[in-house]
């Protein structure tokens, strides 16, 4: 009614819509997505051109779509689909949230059906001058997050020949000879927890999902030992900041160091879905060791 | 009393203190004289170590010598030595090993990369540093292992360096340092590249940055032109991305008469050989540009 009262028109709250999606990003649930094998002159795509070939390659695909595409003061690229099809105007209200940054392989997509997901791949993977596009097993509530992540927006620790000192925590110290006694080996935890998950603020990822399709070993359960077929189960992890907590676990010796590359792929490989299975090199190892308490 | 109280604790403890309260009744003489004869051994054996020490020291100074004097020359010549023997070997080898640490050195004074061992020498860390007109900018590290052949484990380059075509294409696998002068040729460019265009933000204004992306590759800007205030867009192409220069200048006016002036040739020029901001400042100056 206030719209109606005020001749406003779709495409003004379109345009404010995605206004307001850009500055809040971080709602809905975002999936990343990895272009691969790129043509030779895919790092070379400015902006006008990548814009004009989107569209058109997406309205050659879908014969009624809405695509709003805009510039972000940090490079990155939003586009605003709202997806018809041959009998419909495009539907508003639904609108698919696209963010690409050029010259870079990554793609993060909210609000997609998978009816629309191989027409939105085919159309960027084309604007893109790319060959392929895939699933790159990261996705999250915090936009910010996910992309922080990918494009190595954080500070990363290094082994260095001329450390810092670390920075000073506000500890209350409870036994001065405990501290100095444990003053090395923490030392030791800590740099090698920041080298697996970072220094200082973490992006806030919030969940990691492990899908296991191993086979289930127990020396004291012989029935389910011998069973032929993997045992499946599902880890999840949940925090509100899944980062720091692992990065606290493996300071304070809760996990132990040098961390498991279960846990430090997650910033490594930049996503957080893994399927384990027990041919796959590194993490079926780990399952045989205890974690020290 | 007899029985179980003379085995007792406290019947132990008694003798143990009168064991020793008989041993320091011993004259002291002789326990100090044992102590002086052992001190004095042992400061022996340490002077001939550090004799050995010495020589082995001045020995390797001189095949350190002889080897900064074959520096240039790609095949080192063998050196005749007195003993041809495996000690001589060792040295050959240590003074190597010296050499090399202090050609690390010098890189990283003259703010090349840095290498260190990691995980017991199963691999390394290399770290970039890169500047610009002096200023010191970010440090990009790549974590390398070394068996089974060189991988590329863990870094902090953005991604739209590329990173591993970049690898591919020097030969990683066999040539390391050729890689790794590529890299830091991309990354020191990006870093001047980008810290122009922070500069131009900060200190022109008056300029409007209408296009800019990650990588830093491409410019566009729009120009006013003083009194009759014409609007100039100005395109910089960075093709070579190992360059902190465009390899193109293109201007677009509504006067299509402007970018041929001589002026405005001069200024093309300028684009081309200056970084950008400091080119902008001369070109305010001459008047050309508000």
């Amino acid at each position: 009614m206030f719209a109606e009262e005020n001749k406003w028109t779709t495409k003004h709250i379109s345009e404010l819509e995605m206004i307001y999606v850009i500055d809040n990003p971080n709602q809905g649930m975002w999936h990343a997505f990895q272009l691969m094998d790129p043509e030779d002159d895919a790092h070379s795509v400015e902006l006008t051109q990548f814009k004009e070939q989107f569209k058109s390659h997406l309205s050659e695909l879908i014969r009624h779509v809405s695509v709003k595409i805009k510039k972000h003061t940090d490079e990155a690229v939003w586009i605003r689909i709202a997806w018809g099809d041959s009998y419909s105007r495009p539907n508003h209200l639904k609108p698919t949230y696209v963010v690409h940054y050029l010259q870079t392989p990554y793609v993060f997509v909210t609000s997609l059906t998978s009816k629309q997901k191989p027409l939105l791949s085919q159309a960027l993977v084309l604007s893109t001058r790319h060959h392929a596009i895939k699933d790159a097993n990261l996705s999250g509530k915090k936009f910010t997050a996910i992309r922080d992540l990918l494009m190595r927006q954080y500070q990363q620790a290094f082994p260095t020949k001329y450390p810092s000192p670390l920075k000073e925590k506000n500890q209350t110290v409870s036994n001065p000879l405990i501290e100095r006694e444990q003053a090395g080996p923490a030392a030791n935890r800590l740099q090698m927890a920041c080298e697996a998950f970072g220094d200082g603020m973490l992006p806030q990822l919030q969940s990691a999902v492990y899908k296991l399709e191993t086979k289930f070993r127990d020396q004291t359960n012989k029935t389910m030992t011998e069973r032929e077929e993997s045992f499946r189960c599902v880890v999840k992890f949940a925090s509100t900041n899944l980062l720091e907590s692992l990065r606290d676990c493996a300071s304070s010796g809760i996990a132990s160091t040098p961390v498991t590359p279960l846990l430090s792929s997650i910033p490594l490989k930049g996503r957080n879905y893994f399927v384990i299975t027990d041919n796959s090199p590194g993490p079926s190892s780990q399952m045989h060791q205890k974690t020290d308490g | 009393m007899e029985g179980a109280s003379t085995r007792g604790v406290l019947s132990h403890l008694s003798l143990l203190e009168v064991q020793a309260r008989s041993r320091k009744t011993q004259p002291q003489q002789r326990s100090r004289v044992k102590e002086l004869k052992a001190e004095a051994e042992a400061l022996m054996i340490q002077r001939d170590k550090l004799k050995a020490e010495i020589q082995t020291h001045e020995r390797l100074q001189k095949l350190r010598m002889s080897m900064d004097k074959q520096c240039p020359r790609e095949q080192e010549e063998e050196e005749e030595m007195d003993e041809d023997s495996e000690d001589s070997q060792l040295l050959r080898l240590m003074a190597r090993h010296t050499h090399l640490k202090d050609l690390l050195h010098a890189h990283h004074l003259i703010g090349g990369y840095d290498i260190i061992k990691t995980h017991q020498g199963k691999g390394v860390c290399v770290s970039v540093a890169t500047s610009y007109e002096g200023v010191c900018l970010d440090t990009y590290n790549l974590e390398i292992d070394l068996k089974p052949k060189l991988r590329i484990s863990r870094h902090n380059v953005p991604p739209f360096i590329p990173l591993n075509s970049l690898a591919e294409q020097s030969n990683m696998q066999t040539n390391i340092r050729a890689f790794l002068d590529t890299l830091s040729r991309h990354l020191n460019a990006f870093a001047g590249r980008k810290q122009q265009l922070k500069l131009l933000k900060e200190q022109h204004k008056s300029v409007e940055v209408m296009e800019s992306n990650v990588l830093c590759s491409i410019l566009v800007l729009m120009l006013t032109v003083p009194r009759e205030k014409t609007a100039v867009l100005c395109t910089l192409d960075y093709t070579d991305h190992t360059r902190c220069l465009p390899t193109r200048v293109h201007f677009d006016c509504e006067d299509k008469e402007l970018p041929d002036s001589p002026e405005w040739k001069k200024n093309c020029h300028l684009l081309m050989e200056t970084p950008v901001h400091t080119a902008l400042l001369t070109m305010k100056k001459m008047g050309n540009i508000v």
